[in-house]
């Protein structure tokens, strides 16, 4: 593969502020100065592409591909106003660089972020073509235009490659400023183009971090103490030494490790282990422990106020009839396909890393971590001199949904190869990616709300107690309540917590969407309906209006049981209809609608795929089995007491699309958040009890 | 000690225990990493393979019982087929997302549809369970599986 080379570009070096914040035109781009090109190289404007002589785009992408479509999405954003011809394009994964600021993949923000930047990036590259052609011609550059990786002119008729401008093109000053196109003069975003990464992905050829195969390479695999915090004591080390292929076995604080001649021997030796814990600080920790923890922190602390409409202190609180209940939704688990693995290769002082990574940026910091507590040389070489020597290569990811955000198993492979020459894969089997997690938490709300004599709700009151909580999905109320108070209970726990596919939203979103259903119903209203009158958010409330009017909703049927959500969040809008249908005497979930605004899209069939994406992943958690804590362990093990959603128990799905010219929102992670309380909803329209949260039971 | 595999059509000696899973000679030895580990138990399909045409967890498989019988990995499969309508349905409906199981997937679909021609509903189902997809892409899977159907019949020689 060809690599990126930083030290030979004239790169603007963005910082992590300036990608997060959007750019102005003319103030950012300017510090570079094309002058001093050499005339050999390829056309190099910025960061983000690179043209040959032969008039071959590459485009760099900085984001990790996990399925979402970022080889796809960001490079049609380039192209778009580089006006290249998308057949003359590559895609090439960007090294670890400045230039493009912190890389890390989460949020649903890869678009968000590259929405501005990218485009600007392929216009600036588009002016510098104009203007060679302009010149080599010897008339006015606004007499000329660009189509197709050529630039033509207007008058004349003329035309010329981007191969034939490249050298010309890299010899220009760079412009103060770039006019972007206008939403009706695109002609790439906006349309279902077809993926950059799946022909590898259909005939086996794809290379994710697993199938890293390096000359030499060692296998390696680790045990870490079943319970939170606990650290090894002893271990058969010389056992399982002794086993076939093994060629060594030691600890590491968290577990240990044996590496072997393949992977399947280093299973075998990891199943051969017998290790002496001490067991953490909550040996005994279970799910009651964690409720009890939550219900007392609801009972003995109002927590922090997130969200507060009416003053209740000048205000009395409207009378009427009061509604109460209570929610948990317990832990879940990333369940990636590809089990967390990473191979490292340390020569000398160079440090080779191949990680499926969503942060490349956070795995090169894991990884001086590492190297540092290895002490010598590495303890004392300053953080430049480490991130010289470090090398990080993001292979395609098997799965990501916040999980590899985090890099607990970048360490591990850093400070297992360091006691090898030979590169060493690191493989987590499944039962210890599954217990060593970094789990979506476990949560508590107690919602309580007062009708007025009409049945609409006067007081909103949710508070919420949550392992390492946050209040995103939490802080707005959509509707239109006079009296409301959100607050926040944030509580530690030895139980690693972490992102996972829409975060928090998933539990806000829950409670908030499923109690408005029981606060309708209880006052004999619409559930539906009394949205519409109460939304206050206008595109929440048109891809409501959208999906009912799809759904059927005014056409009651005694064998369907229907139940609707909303959500906004990473910056897009959402509503989900869940249809019940009884077959067999059992009810089952036969069909989820789901409109989605997330402004302008850039590639609809990969925003479509993202949304079928969130409704299956939505119904793993909320039908399947959960993770449970016994004796301050992981009780799950593997997809047998694990399950996820499988083939013939998935629903047909549509998938609408709102049009819009609005700035691009998210698109990996807001369709989950809706499916759980539509879900609930349906059920609570099935049988009139849906239960106290997740998973959903009947 | 020697194991002779017939592997996508090609006769090739191993030397592991016996005892070892198939995917890990695949993987390891061979370094065909298409053949994908997700479970190890034999619960997710990812790892699928074709034994004489019969659909087999690799990860269950020992190396001394695939031996006699061919075998065909997603390598194998894509190399002999590559213009299979399975292949080009899953191409134009754009199946994969993160891509980890659709070797398993795939493999899983041929076999159904070397067996089952016109497969009904409840046939592709009952195929097509045995494989996990954490993406979700399942409503692609069986709209490219009714697809590659529709498109097998009709290029097939009016009679």
């Amino acid at each position: 593969m060809k690599r990126f080379r930083p030290d030979r570009r004239r790169f603007l070096k963005l910082s992590a502020a300036s990608l997060g914040s959007g750019l102005t035109l003319g103030i950012c781009w300017s510090g570079l100065n094309a002058a001093a090109t050499n005339a050999t190289e390829d056309f190099q404007p910025n960061a983000w592409l690179s043209i040959d002589k032969q008039g071959l785009a590459t485009l760099y992408v900085a984001e990790s591909e996990m399925g979402q479509g970022v080889y796809t999405a960001l490079p049609m954003l380039i192209a778009e106003e580089l006006e290249a011809d998308w057949r003359l394009i590559r895609v090439e994964h960007a090294s670890l660089d400045p230039s493009y600021g912190f890389q890390g993949t989460g949020g649903s923000r890869s678009v968000r972020k590259a929405w501005k930047i990218l485009r600007e990036a392929g216009a600036i590259a588009r002016h510098l073509l104009i203007s060679a052609a302009a010149q080599q011609w010897g008339v006015e550059r606004d007499t000329c235009f660009a189509r197709m990786s050529r630039v033509i002119h207007r008058t004349s008729g003329r035309s010329l490659s981007y191969a034939e401008l490249v050298e010309r093109a890299s010899q220009l000053p760079l412009p103060d400023s770039v006019a972007l196109k206008q939403a009706d003069e695109y002609t790439l975003i906006g349309n279902p183009l077809p993926r950059m990464d799946l022909a590898g992905k259909i005939d086996g050829s794809a290379v994710f971090g697993i199938d890293v195969r390096r000359p030499g390479q060692l296998y390696a695999s680790i045990r870490q103490s079943p319970v939170f915090g606990g650290r090894v004591k002893s271990f058969n080390a010389q056992a399982v030494k002794e086993l076939p292929g093994v060629v060594d076995c030691f600890a590491l604080e968290e577990g240990v490790v044996v590496v072997a001649r393949s992977t399947w021997q280093a299973f075998q030796a990891r199943e051969a282990l017998r290790i002496d814990w001490s067991e953490g600080t909550q040996p005994g920790l279970d799910n009651a422990q964690v409720l009890k923890q939550l219900s007392t922190a609801l009972e003995s602390s109002a927590g922090k106020t997130i969200l507060q409409r009416g003053d209740p202190s000048t205000e009395p609180e409207p009378q009427g009839r009061r509604i109460e209940r209570d929610y948990s939704l317990p832990f879940q688990a990333h369940m990636t396909p590809e089990p967390m693995n990473c191979t490292v290769q340390i020569e000398g002082q160079q440090v080779r890393i191949w990680a499926p990574t969503q942060s490349p940026t956070s795995a090169r910091s894991s990884a001086i971590e590492a190297l540092r507590s290895l002490g010598g040389d590495w303890a004392l070489a300053s953080d430049d001199a480490l991130q010289q020597r470090i090398e990080i290569n993001t292979t395609l990811l098997g799965g990501g949904f916040g999980r590899r955000i985090l890099q607990d198993y970048v360490t591990q492979g850093v400070k297992i190869a360091a006691r090898f020459k030979q590169p060493v894969q690191l493989v987590w089997p499944r039962d210890e990616d599954l217990q060593h997690d970094y789990y979506h938490p476990f949560t508590l709300h107690k919602m309580s709300g007062v009708l007025d004599e009409q049945g609409l709700p006067r007081v909103w009151r949710h508070r919420i107690a949550g392992l390492k909580a946050d209040h995103y999905g939490a802080d707005e109320l959509p509707y239109d309540i006079p009296q409301v108070k959100v607050e926040l209970n944030r509580l530690d726990t030895p139980v690693p917590i972490g992102p996972w596919r829409s975060v928090t939203h998933h539990y806000h979103a829950f409670a908030i969407e499923h109690f408005f259903d029981e606060l309708a119903r209880a006052g004999g209203q619409d559930p539906l309906q009394l949205r519409l009158k109460l939304l206050t958010q206008p595109r929440l409330r048109q891809v409501l209006e959208i999906a009912a009017e799809s759904a059927g909703w005014d056409h009651p049927d005694k064998h369907r049981q229907l139940g609707c959500a909303v959500h906004s969040g990473f910056g897009s809008h959402v509503a989900e209809i869940v249809e019940l249908r009884a077959s067999d005497r059992q009810l089952r979930v036969a069909k989820v609608t789901c409109v989605v605004d997330c402004g302008q899209v850039i590639n609809p069939d990969t925003l479509k795929a993202q949304m079928e994406g969130s409704i299956v992943f939505g119904l793993s958690a909320a039908l399947k089995s959960p993770i449970t804590l016994d004796r301050g362990r992981v009780t799950q093990s593997n997809f047998h007491d694990y399950p996820i959603l499988r083939f013939h128990e998935t629903p047909d799905i549509e998938v609408i699309i709102v049009p819009s010219t609005q700035d691009p929102g998210g698109a990996g992670e807001p369709g989950v958040p809706p499916l759980a309380p539509a879900l609930a909803n349906a059920l609570l329209a099935a049988q009139g009890t849906a239960g106290g949260g997740l998973p959903v039971v009947w | 000690m020697t194991t002779t595999l017939n592997i996508n059509g090609a006769s090739i000696s191993v030397d592991v225990d016996p005892q070892t899973p198939l995917l890990w000679v695949l993987r390891d030895t061979l370094g065909l990493t298409g053949s994908k580990y997700s479970c190890g138990i034999g619960m997710c399909g990812s790892c699928r393979v074709l034994l004489d045409q019969r659909v087999v967890s690799a990860c269950r498989l020992r190396t001394a019982d695939a031996a006699g019988h061919a075998i065909l990995t997603i390598e194998g499969l894509s190399a002999s087929a590559a213009n299979h309508p399975l292949l080009q349905a899953w191409e134009s409906l754009q199946v994969p997302q993160c891509g980890y199981c659709q070797s398993g997937q795939i493999i899983t679909a041929y076999a159904l549809l070397q067996v089952h021609p016109h497969p009904t509903d409840q046939q592709i189902d009952e195929a097509m369970s045995g494989v996990l997809c954490r993406c979700g892409s399942y409503p692609r899977i069986k709209a490219a599986i009714q697809q590659a159907v529709s498109s097998a019949s009709r290029q097939e020689p009016v009679k």
